[in-house]
């Protein structure tokens, strides 16, 4: 590895750590937030669709920290599994695709959408549920035409 | 586009992955290079080049763009 290579490693490294730090009080919300679900969720709450969905997402969001700070963890030691990471992240045939999908402005639409739907949900049930159901539409046909752009380049 | 990277990387016996690691992308994009579906950016063109001891002319067939 040239001195170049190893730079960007070392600041790969430290943007990883960040990571993992942003991604464990993300974890720790949603463990606080499970903790009140269970134990002390007032009954007025418990019918409360929008809330459970909240929970829902932010318990997911949780385990998908989860999952990422194990992968991060594993990664951190090893400088040839960084730098795969690395190019994985950096490489320039899926950021083309990115951009074809529409990504990032896709998913950041999609997440306002979703939290203005949650907002919106406290006052009428049928436009959160057809924010929700913009939002997963959107992601998904977002997902459909990376595919296929993968499959085609 | 036609190029010699599959070529090349036999004759160093060199593995896709390997190739990848050392021009700071992926496996697939490697292939796709390969099989002509996807065009490398004239940074990466000239990476593999580099990496090579060659030139751009000599490992991707520009001859379509002449």
């Amino acid at each position: 590895m040239n001195e170049e290579t190893n730079k960007t490693i070392e600041k790969y490294k430290k943007t990883l750590t960040i990571r993992i730090c942003l991604l464990s009080v993300l974890m720790l919300f949603a463990v606080l937030l499970g903790i009140f679900h269970t134990f002390y969720l007032p009954a007025k709450l418990m019918t409360s669709e929008i809330f459970s969905f909240q929970c829902g997402i932010i318990i997911g969001l949780g385990l998908m920290s989860l999952i990422l700070i194990i992968r991060y963890s594993q990664i951190l030691p090893d400088n040839t599994a960084l730098q795969k990471q690395y190019n994985k992240e950096n490489d320039e045939r899926m950021k083309a695709i990115r951009a074809k999908a529409g990504m990032p402005i896709l998913l950041i639409t999609s997440v306002l959408m979703i939290v203005a739907g949650i907002l919106i949900g406290y006052l009428n049930i049928c436009v959160f549920y057809t924010l929700i159901a913009a939002a997963f539409c959107q992601l998904l046909m977002g997902c459909i035409v990376k595919f296929i752009f993968i499959k085609k380049s | 586009m036609y190029t010699r990277i599959k070529d090349l990387r036999k004759e160093k016996k060199l593995s896709q992955e390997d190739l990848a690691l050392a021009v700071g992308t992926t496996r697939q994009t490697i292939t796709s290079i390969e099989t002509g579906k996807y065009i490398a950016s004239l940074p990466l063109a000239y990476k593999i080049a580099h990496y090579f001891g060659l030139t751009i002319e000599e490992v991707f067939d520009l001859s379509e763009y002449e």
